[in-house]
């Protein structure tokens, strides 16, 4: 794999020769926080963050979307008549996306693009963005991502991958697409990097200290799971808000509405939250998820057991941390996933173990 | 404070024991710095995972609502200004509760402790007063009176206002605070600086409803944002349906605030919402001098009528 | 106290206006949307509190 060397000197110059043929997002620090924003020229990324406080997962999937729009003019001959919305699907690339954000958006793809099913909205965005990833030198003491099926230095999902070294950066060209990125952006020349980049990934891993178990849970009985006498105490502290469902990168769920003002009207999807009440109610008024323990143990069941069963790509979470560090209540993933794993130490299913 | 915790691991275990409450609300340590979960203690074995320290700052009132059972529950002086507003509204029963009273010296901020140390917060223990923060980069020391939450450092109820058991003798109350003070600083703006200041402060809100939910009296079995038939406010983003949202929840506290801070505390990406409720707060006081959850024999001001009310909005 | 939170979050004080008029009070209640419509009319057409379509993504 080619590895290119950028001198930092030269990544300003670079980026500007990029935004020519396309639009440019990277993170941005706003009060205090960093979040991923579209950068105005000659605005350079902020890359000095640890972990964005919100996931870029809104990059594709905002938090309100308009779909479809139309007008209920009746004069109008095209009255009630749902059209696609007028948005702009041109290239862009995310500058400074961490490993483990790429990677969700990898996992998430597996439920906006199936063979049954495409999702125009979610693959239109992913499909024109370049990801530009920004490995991870300094992951938070709530990293768990190398037990989560990722890792400071992963791959997957990304195009190109940005290691920091004191007066440059390795990229490595990981697909066509990055490629062509750092060909728009004028980063030509090759170095071999391979060895540096293996010392900084291993100290990297190094490390990161915080684990998730989940080795049993694919052999685990789901009834077992469903049914285990710790329910109770993991959501006892849960008020139901959507902090968690809301920062994970992982987390897809949405919600359609149509609003309509002055006889014209949208038809949006918002981010949903299984951790909501009302995200279950029936028309006729009966909700199946009636009560917390019930929706907190959704969460963890789909994360950490329906997920790994359907699709066999191991969790459905790539170790973050984002929910255990802003969940109001400090209800922390890791802890319900110990204590499902050893219900599936015992508790066994032949079939799922498959 | 962080002593209280061995009288309260025996206060437990005993009520337990005795069987005087099926079960007890408390707080146990938590996996990250600065943070206790809310728990729920039903043996008197497992009494000794309760905790108390100046992370418990989440109100353990909404917890009891439409709950049954006899329960045995810590109360902080506002927790216990919301088990009597809870009770009030008939959300729990007194005869359901032995209301176990903790005096509060204040709980501390760990936004602000973020905001004023260097790298990742790795460990925050306290000491008395001293609060010291262990970061990636270092060690720095605070007063705990600098990194208090605001409610708190201008709180005048540390003592719970009812109790059946006290863990320690009660602290002494605050006296000479301004509660009001940032309420006074958007009174002072002029109409378009109010709305532009609302506009900024409500720009992160995500609509989580961390604030909604982690508030006492929010218990609504269906909340208007979350009715359909009529839908009261949109459901995306946009700033007015954010405001709308923040504002009705806001006046549906009116004169049953406490100003605990749960919601702010609550909110993960740190909005003030509690000026909303503090400015209800401070006219109920100014028009009815009513403050919220004092007294069992009193109606709060907005379910009562009185001759004397002030009617001068009617012309 | 709703009008006085209004106002709090920058909504104009004759933007919003009670009134307690009997039945039998007709003059009374032609005096006080007189007085109200002039008051609005002065202030302009509402600019805040109005949602004119969702300013979303």
């Amino acid at each position: 794999m080619k590895v290119i060397k950028i001198e930092k000197s030269q990544w300003a110059e670079g980026l500007e020769k990029a935004r020519q043929s396309m639009r440019l997002i990277g993170p941005v620090a706003e009060k205090g926080y960093h979040s991923f924003q579209e950068l105005a020229p000659g605005q350079a990324p902020d890359l000095d963050f640890q972990n964005s406080r919100l996931s870029p997962k809104g990059l594709a999937f905002p938090q309100s979307e308009v779909m479809l729009t139309y007008t209920m003019d009746k004069n109008d001959p095209e009255c009630g008549i749902m059209k696609e919305a007028d948005k702009d699907y041109g290239p862009r690339a995310v500058i400074g996306i961490r490993p483990c954000d790429a990677k969700a958006l990898a996992l998430v793809k597996m439920n906006f693009d199936t063979d049954e099913y495409k999702d125009p909205y979610w693959l239109n965005l992913y499909n024109a963005t370049t990801f530009v990833g920004l490995a991870c030198d300094a992951p938070c003491a709530t990293c768990f991502c190398t037990t989560a099926g990722s890792g400071p230095f992963d791959e997957q999902g990304l195009d190109v991958l940005l290691v920091d070294q004191p007066e440059h950066y390795l990229a490595k060209a990981l697909t066509d697409k990055g490629t062509q990125w750092l060909q728009a952006a004028g980063f030509t020349a090759e170095t071999d990097g391979a060895a540096a980049i293996d010392k900084a990934k291993s100290a990297a891993q190094a490390r990161i200290t915080a684990k998730i178990e989940t080795e049993h849970l694919r052999g685990a009985d789901t009834m077992a799971l469903y049914n285990a006498d710790f329910w109770e105490d993991v959501a006892f502290a849960c008020i139901n808000c959507g902090t968690c469902t809301f920062t994970c990168p992982t987390c897809w769920c949405f919600d359609i509405q149509d609003e309509t003002s002055r006889g014209q009207g949208v038809r949006m999807r918002n981010w949903d939250s299984c951790m909501f009440p009302i995200f279950t109610v029936h028309t006729t008024g009966h909700n199946p998820r009636d009560t917390k323990i019930h929706r907190v143990r959704q969460r963890f069941m789909h994360k950490l057991k329906y997920f790994v069963d359907k699709y066999d790509q191991g969790i459905m979470c790539v170790g973050c941390g984002r929910c255990v560090n802003q969940c109001p209540v400090n209800i922390d993933i890791r802890r319900a996933s110990a204590l499902m794993n050893r219900v599936g130490q015992d508790a066994r299913c032949a079939v799922q173990e498959g | 404070m962080s002593t209280y915790t061995d009288t309260m691991r025996e206060t437990a275990r005993r009520l337990l024991q005795e069987c005087k409450v099926e079960l007890v609300i408390g707080f146990r340590r938590g996996s990250r710095p600065m943070m206790n979960e809310p728990c729920l203690v039903r043996k008197p074995e497992d009494a000794d995972q309760l905790v108390w320290d100046s992370n418990c700052g989440i109100n353990l009132a909404n917890y009891l609502t439409n709950r049954k059972e006899k329960i045995g529950i810590f109360a902080k002086g506002c927790d216990s200004r919301n088990i009597v507003t809870h009770i009030l509204e008939n959300k729990v029963q007194r005869d359901q509760l032995t209301v176990i009273g903790v005096p509060c010296l204040g709980m501390i901020d760990k936004r602000k402790i973020a905001a004023a140390t260097e790298g990742e917060i790795l460990e925050v223990t306290e000491n008395g007063d001293t609060i010291t923060v262990k970061t990636a980069a270092g060690e720095k020391q605070f007063a705990k009176a600098e990194v208090m939450q605001q409610n708190c450092s201008v709180c005048t109820h540390r003592n719970p206002v009812i109790h059946d058991e006290m863990i320690a003798d009660p602290v002494p109350e605050q006296t000479d605070v301004d509660p009001y003070a940032d309420v006074a600083a958007i009174d002072a703006m002029d109409l378009e600086e109010r709305w532009a200041y609302f506009d900024d402060l409500l720009d992160p809100c995500i609509r989580c409803y961390a604030c909604r939910n982690a508030c006492p009296l929010c218990y609504c079995p269906t909340c208007f944002v979350d009715e359909s038939k009529p839908q009261w406010v949109g459901k995306g983003q946009d700033a007015m349906d954010v405001r709308t949202f923040h504002f009705l929840r806001a006046y549906h506290c009116a004169g049953r605030c406490t100003d605990c801070g749960a919601c702010e505390r609550a909110c993960p990406v740190g909005i003030n919402m509690r000026l909303l409720t503090k400015k209800l707060n401070k006219d109920c006081k100014e028009l009815y001098d009513w403050e919220a959850g004092l007294s069992l024999d009193k109606r709060p001001a907005l379910d009562s009528y009185q001759a004397n009310d002030p009617e001068n909005f009617i012309k | 106290m709703m009008k006085n939170l209004l106002e709090f979050m920058g909504v104009e004080p004759d933007r919003i206006h009670f009134s307690w008029i009997s039945s039998a009070e007709s003059t009374k209640f032609v005096e006080v949307v007189n007085k109200i419509t002039a008051k609005v009319k002065a202030i302009g057409p509402n600019q805040r509190f109005v949602k004119q379509a969702a300013k979303v993504a």
